[in-house]
């Protein structure tokens, strides 16, 4: 694949298009931002990225990334690729504003179905939508929509020739301030059932994050923050994971997981732990407050990992946990990691067992801070691991444009033998800044770090999205 | 409507005495577009690049020259564009003309699809056409402000002396939500210095907008203590509280969440010309 890319840039002219060489075999970092829009300085924060088991050479992602025709534009946009991520290209299809609010995406069957939950601008209301080919340029299908919800976050899987569909938000119109929701799809989008899957007292409301993952057995598990109570800028919450063990399919989903204290449904996995909530750059320019993480082993359900970021009081401001299940939920490990002044926490169980941490943390001090983006593997629970450094950059530049920075959440994925996801951060083309080398689409010259327009003049240091892939530990 | 559109164009070349449909016309479609540029078609059912699919509408066009463009995109005299045609057969290989469109994909090169083309005679000149356009993105630009001014409740020119945390009081009873998109919603207190609609100078007036640096704002006006500006005020629609209090007195508020709602001191004159124009 390094091959791959490397030909591919070698066609462009000028030593702008120069590829630091990759120093280990098989990772590729790639800028997804294309060479028509060099000149863009856009902050293309919290990207997400949807896979095709079936077809591995085609992808769609997205990021807080405008449509480049500006604010008066009708429609947002998302990236796709044809060719397993080697290169990338911007659609206009979304039914938003120039932008959206938020936004995640899941591939379904064959042709090339994506479905995508986003917050539409103007007004913000979630809209579940469709494409029967993601490729096509027509503006992606509404299937459902309502206000007052936060950060959708899609999931699917098939059955048969049916795509499900499992969209975790948070709904404030959840009547008891129980607003974790999961609106279930089992005909590919055409119909929704919102899906409460918090039963216990709430501080009014749950917290942002309500993440769903589906193995190939059916079985759905979602993580949640129960949200207790608050005081000030911090609040104290349970992290919670609820199971179903056949798709959701049932009149009372969610249930299939009980809690030994209260005998409730949703295993408490850490009680009590405390979330700084801060809508401000707090954490390297970035905000925090709803890191929340969920990965099923695909093909033994039993096997789950859930990640979330709280504060320990160890005068870190914001550490990532890691956690694993081999009993469906049941009984969870203590931290199998704790990584301090992290965020942006993802995981991916692949086909052989191994798990996959992506992670950004904020490592020095004031005008050296870096923001430092790593993929750490296991092959057992983390009793040891293999750490790559996929990016480290400056985590004082750019200044923000808005929040999130770089994202409230990132994506990983695995297909096969590979670990794939994105990241965002500083687009600075400074080999050194990107240890396993990076590819541009976007004009650049290496040599004196600067990005380049059509033109060839020099343009302002943004935040870009970073597609990745990292071979899966044998 | 596009296609009538270049009609109309080509008739306003020809006939010099319907010069002013013709600059309705270009206006139309100057306000349809964000990519206009001068092209010589060079293939006819091509594409540029492979992304791109090919189709009896795709035409490949080399950019003679670049009228206007969004300042991301990377496009320059010389490059060739892949444009999807709103009629197929409408262009012939060799024809030079100027294209208004909008941005379709974007990779390695440039995809646009076609709002309308203007044929002229060949060769365009490049220096007409550059008047002409931005001529007509003036008149675009001052039609849209004028609609503005005409929705705007208040219009005024002043000063922002005080910037506060907004109390909702009269907003419907529901409990407050944490949510990172919250916008926060502050007030500016707007010393009015003239007075241009529905308001007088002297006047304190209560600006609301949101203080939050989400992305769900990020581009709407914010305000801050001592800023100086022309300012289109609507009736708060939006927070659910209609109204705000002024050294004990109960006023409207009101909003400026579009970016045009709020102009530069000079635009003043600008906007009381528009006001006046018929």
């Amino acid at each position: 694949m390094i091959a791959v890319g490397v030909a591919l840039f070698a066609s462009c002219t000028g030593s702008e298009r120069q590829v630091p060489p990759a120093k280990l075999a098989g990772i590729r970092v790639v800028d997804l931002i294309p060479a028509s829009l060099s000149g863009e300085t856009w902050q293309d924060a919290e990207p997400f990225l949807a896979l095709y088991a079936s077809n591995p050479r085609l992808m769609a992602a997205s990021a807080f990334t405008p449509n480049p025709g500006g604010s008066a534009s009708a429609t947002a946009p998302i990236f796709v690729s044809d060719d397993g991520g080697d290169s990338w290209t911007l659609r206009n299809t979304l039914p938003s504003e120039s932008m959206t609010a938020d936004i995640t995406h899941a591939v379904g069957g064959t042709p090339p179905v994506l479905y995508a939950g986003i917050m539409k601008v103007p007004g913000f209301p979630l809209n579940e939508l469709k494409a029967n080919d993601f490729f096509s340029p027509a503006t992606m299908t509404l299937q459902a929509f309502r206000v007052d919800i936060d950060q959708p976050f899609v999931r699917t899987s098939q059955v048969g020739n049916a795509d499900r569909v499992y969209i975790g938000l948070n709904d404030f119109d959840a009547p008891d301030g129980r607003t974790a929701t999961v609106d279930v799809s089992l005909d590919g989008g055409g119909t929704y059932a919102s899906r409460r899957i918090e039963t216990r007292s709430t501080a009014g409301q749950n917290g942002p994050s309500i993440r769903p993952a589906v193995a190939q057995d059916h079985t759905v598990y979602v993580a949640y923050f129960g949200w207790r109570s608050n005081a000030g800028a911090d609040v104290t919450s349970d992290v919670v994971v609820v199971r179903d063990d056949s798709g959701a399919t049932g009149a009372t989903p969610f249930r299939d997981l009980v809690d030994p204290s209260d005998h409730l449904p949703g295993r408490l996995v850490a009680t009590h732990v405390t979330i700084p909530w801060s809508n401000a750059p707090t954490l390297g320019q970035e905000r925090i407050g709803s890191t929340l993480a969920i990965a099923v082993d695909g093909q033994h359900s039993e096997n789950v990992y859930l990640a979330w970021a709280d504060r320990v009081g160890t005068g870190d401001i914001y550490t990532v946990h890691v956690r694993r299940s081999t009993d469906r939920g049941a009984t969870w490990s203590g931290d199998l990691r704790a990584l301090t002044n992290a965020t942006d926490a993802s995981l991916a169980v692949s086909a052989n067992g191994s798990v996959g941490l992506l992670y950004q943390q904020v490592t020095g001090s004031a005008g050296t801070s870096r923001w430092v983006t790593r993929l750490e593997q296991s092959r057992d629970g983390f009793a040891t691991h293999q750490d790559v450094v996929l990016a480290s950059v400056p985590a004082t530049t750019p200044t923000f444009q808005f929040l999130p920075y770089i994202g409230d959440y990132n994506c990983l994925l695995t297909r096969g033998n590979q670990f794939l996801g994105i990241f965002s951060a500083n687009n600075t083309p400074d080999s050194t800044n990107f240890p396993q080398g990076v590819m541009y689409q976007r004009r650049v010259d290496f040599p004196t770090h600067r990005l380049l327009d059509g033109s060839g003049a020099a343009v302002a240091v943004s935040i870009d999205p970073f597609f990745f892939s990292v071979p899966v530990l044998p | 409507m596009h296609t009538r559109s270049a009609i109309l164009l080509a008739l306003a070349l020809a006939f010099p005495g319907v010069e002013g449909v013709a600059q309705m016309s270009r206006a139309a479609l100057v306000k349809q577009s964000d990519i206009i540029f001068i092209g010589t078609v060079t293939q006819v059912g091509a594409v540029a690049v492979p992304e791109v699919p090919a189709s009896p509408r795709t035409v490949v066009v080399r950019v003679d020259q670049v009228l206007e463009k969004p300042a991301p995109v990377a496009l320059t005299a010389g490059d060739s564009v892949t444009v999807e045609t709103a009629r197929a057969g409408s262009l012939k290989a060799g024809i030079q003309a100027t294209f208004y469109t909008t941005g379709w994909i974007f990779g390695r090169g440039v995809a646009v699809r076609e709002v309308g083309h203007e044929p002229g005679r060949s060769p365009v000149v490049a220096s007409v056409q550059t008047a002409a356009v931005a001529r007509a993105r003036l008149e675009v630009n001052d039609a849209e402000l004028k609609a503005h001014i005409q929705r705007a409740a208040m219009v005024v020119a002043g000063r922002v002396e005080q910037v506060r945390p907004a109390e909702l009081a009269g907003a419907p009873t529901r409990p407050k939500r944490i949510s990172e998109h919250d916008p926060n919603w502050q007030e500016a207190i707007i010393q009015v210095q003239d007075g241009i609609k529905g308001a007088q100078a002297g006047e304190q007036v209560v600006v609301r907008f949101p203080g939050s640096a989400d992305v769900a704002w990020v581009g709407t006006p914010k305000f801050a203590v001592g800023e100086e500006g022309t300012f289109l005020l609507h009736k708060d629609s939006t927070t659910g509280s209609p109204l705000s209090m002024i050294a004990g007195r109960s006023v409207p508020a009101y909003t400026a969440l579009h970016k045009v709602d709020v102009l530069s001191k000079q635009d003043a004159t600008r906007v009381r010309s528009l006001i006046k124009r018929p």
